[in-house]
């Protein structure tokens, strides 16, 4: 048997063409033009917020800092790259394309042209934050765009590192638990600097002639490795890219259908399609569905190892406003309460489950608020400790106004699984900078909403007075008559489903 | 409840748009018998059913399930049980942890009410491990219909339970049915399949023999 390869090239020109047919003459170059000034326009409104992200009037972060921003922020890239694919394709070509006699690395060299475009952009950027915040003022131009550089050449360096992976077997998992531990180190040196009062570092850097021949060699060796990586794109398995494209595809699914709930079911899916589990046995004594939450919650380690790394964030808020840090703290409540909120949004989605189980909606919702209020408590009360036993807040026992919020962690957790898909057909706000849809607001707002019945806590934390335990039980009390208000309001003993019939 | 047949329904319509699909159609299923309802695609088999668990509202007619309207309470959920709807699956959930949560629900020992046993009849055994969704269709379906017998329950809803079955996963699924009525439950059930609906204990009725325009 003899395999043709038919040029790729003329069949992109054709889909190209019959594309345009479908599209309004000059609706590129428009598409460009308001991109362009979206980006002027905004770049105009928040230019001094991104100077202070950026580049502040003078180095303001130690040594440590900058230590610790490299492994956070190149590992976050890291990790994104990893999650996206890094190499995919659109939904079509995958169906079409991929199975078809083409040059597969043609096919795909488009895709990884964008991804290291992309990866270049981001890699410079963080480094120019780094160095804005760590650099003297008096290094030359030249060496900070060497630094910058670099930095893109990084970028570019982690792509190919991801896109050796998305074609590998298992060290590819190994590595990301790696770049994961750097992150956590990071973050870990972050705390570190804010609960200790470390020197501004404005010495040390290298000068030019130093850098320049560094950059010309990791160009070298990024170049090289681009060109063997463009050399072996045509190695890359099916199913990857197939995963891939469906990633990409659902993305933009969720961007352009404004449900953010199509990306996050498939990162679920995924995650659950991967594990291997054994099944256990229930215990007798506990209500089943508060034994099928903890069965979630511990099969999810990794996830409470995270939020249990996150209780010491806050206190990187430590020179912000003092109500960001209430916000911190009731948002942080919120992620926790919703680790076993899959359990909620399955028979919020479809009730089948329900049925079969013959649990009153009441029952149902009561026995599904316990583990995500627990979780909640212990959260809030790590991190309030913590900023407590570091002197960041007023004396007072903060652990125990931690242990409070249980309750208002879980019902936001709880009707923010509950929430369901987007109203699009909501009225548009019409406002000077264009016209707003309200149905994703109104969406996004059904959750977090239900911390407000945290507010005493907010205020508290505001006013930076010494707590009393009048306002533990103050808030104490809020949170269980709001939490049983949500319940006897929102679920009824008569009814299976959770969503009032229409 | 034995006072009452499972089912009645009388001068049932159901209409989709200018479409009728039911015309007065009318069922009886005494409690502790089974009734099978055959009839080629889109005739309303599955409508009826629907409309019997309370899933569908229909435009007019009267539905009763042991003498009460069928609802949304979990005492009627407790009651029934259907299929008439594809299942969803919880995250992270095996199957015979699925099994083991919807027996506890109702308050049944797993060990007594034999799940495991169950679960190798249906030819699960080697998948109790799984998650649902890793399953094939097939066994997705016996799954469901597992749980389904697993659980107490007085009338069985189920929408050509034979779909997607290999032969030797028909008769088993029969006989349990058989047994099912045997002991005293009462079963409403589409079908395609003739020869899977008598050996299931069923009693088979055409769907146009159940309408108006019949008699």
């Amino acid at each position: 048997m003899t395999t043709t390869t038919v040029p790729l090239a003329p069949v992109r020109r054709w889909i190209g063409r019959r594309q345009s047919a479908h599209r309004e003459r000059g609706a590129t170059a428009g598409n460009i033009y308001f991109a362009l000034l979206f980006v002027a326009i905004v770049g105009g409104m928040v230019h001094k917020q991104l100077a202070v992200v950026f580049w502040p009037h003078s180095p303001n972060a130690s040594r440590l800092v900058a230590a610790s921003l490299v492994p956070v922020l190149f590992g976050l890239l890291y990790l994104a790259l990893r999650r996206f694919g890094p190499l995919a394709l659109s939904r079509p070509a995958a169906s079409w394309l991929l199975p078809a006699p083409v040059s597969r690395r043609r096919l795909l060299l488009p895709s990884l042209r964008l991804t290291a475009i992309v990866a270049a952009i981001v890699g410079a950027l963080e480094g120019i934050a780094i160095v804005g915040h760590a650099a003297p003022r008096t290094l030359g131009g030249s060496s900070v765009a060497l630094l910058a550089s670099g930095a893109g050449l990084t970028g570019i360096a982690l792509l190919l590192v991801a896109l050796a992976a998305q074609a590998g077997g298992r060290w590819g998992n190994r590595l990301d638990a790696v770049v994961s531990l750097l992150l956590a180190a990071g973050l870990a040196g972050l705390v570190t600097d804010a609960t200790t009062d470390q020197p501004v570092a404005a010495s040390g850097w290298p000068t030019t002639t130093a850098l320049l021949p560094l950059v010309g060699a990791l160009a070298l060796v990024v170049g090289v490795l681009f060109a063997l990586s463009v050399r072996g794109l045509a190695r890359t398995p099916n199913e990857r890219i197939l995963e891939a494209a469906k990633t990409a595809g659902t993305l933009f699914d969720s961007a352009f259908g404004m449900e953010p709930s199509f990306l996050t079911d498939m990162v679920e899916r995924r995650y659950w399609a991967r594990r291997h589990l054994r099944s256990v046995r229930f215990p007798a004594r506990l209500p089943v569905l508060v034994t099928q939450d903890l069965l979630l919650v511990a099969r999810r380690r990794g996830r409470l190892l995270w939020l249990a790394l996150a209780a010491a964030l806050p206190v990187l808020l430590k020179d912000a406003p003092a109500w960001l840090t209430g916000v911190a703290i009731l948002i942080g409540i919120l992620l926790a309460a919703a680790t076993p909120a899959g359990n909620v949004k399955t028979d919020a989605g479809n009730p089948v489950l329900l049925r079969m189980l013959g649990l009153s909606s009441r029952q149902a919702i009561l026995q599904r608020l316990w583990v995500p209020g627990v979780l909640a408590a212990v959260w809030s009360a790590l991190a309030l400790g913590l900023l407590s036993a570091l002197n960041e807040l007023p004396p007072g026992p903060w652990w125990a106004l931690g242990l409070t919020l249980g309750p208002v962690g879980a019902v936001a957790a709880v009707r923010r699984a509950r929430v369901g898909f987007v109203r699009n057909e909501l009225l548009p706000l019409d406002t000077p900078m264009g016209t707003v849809s309200t149905g994703p607001l109104v969406n996004a707002a059904i959750g977090p909403d239900a911390l407000l019945l945290g507010l005493p806590v907010l205020v508290q934390i505001a006013q930076h007075h010494p707590l009393s335990w009048t306002t533990v039980l103050v808030q104490a009390v809020v949170g269980g008559v709001g939490a049983r208000a949500y319940l006897v309001g929102s679920t009824s003993p008569d009814r299976v489903e959770l969503n009032a019939p229409r | 409840m034995v006072d009452h047949p499972a089912v009645e329904v009388e001068d049932l319509h159901v209409s989709y748009g200018s479409t009728p699909v039911l015309v007065g159609v009318a069922l009886t299923v005494p409690a502790g018998t089974g009734v099978c309802v055959t009839g080629e695609n889109g005739i309303g088999k599955s409508t009826l059913l629907r409309c019997v668990s309370s899933l569908q509202q229909p435009d007019s007619g009267e539905i009763r399930v042991f003498g009460a309207r069928p609802g949304s309470t979990p005492e009627f959920w407790r009651a029934v049980v259907t299929t008439v709807e594809p299942p969803t699956w919880y995250p992270g959930l095996t199957v015979r942890e699925h099994a083991e949560l919807v027996c506890r629900a109702h308050g049944q020992d797993p060990e007594e009410a034999g799940i495991d046993e169950a679960l190798e009849r249906f030819g699960l055994g080697g998948h109790i491990d799984a998650i649902p969704p890793s399953l094939s269709s097939g066994q997705k379906q016996r799954l469901t219909l597992a749980i389904a017998l697993i659980r107490p329950s007085s009338l069985l809803i189920l929408d050509e339970p034979e779909q997607r079955l290999d032969p030797d996963g028909r008769q088993e699924v029969a006989s349990l049915l058989a047994q099912y009525v045997a002991g005293g439950g009462s079963l409403l059930m589409a079908s395609h399949d003739d020869k899977f609906a008598t050996a299931s204990g069923a009693q088979v009725t055409t769907m146009e023999s159940l309408s108006a325009d019949a008699s």
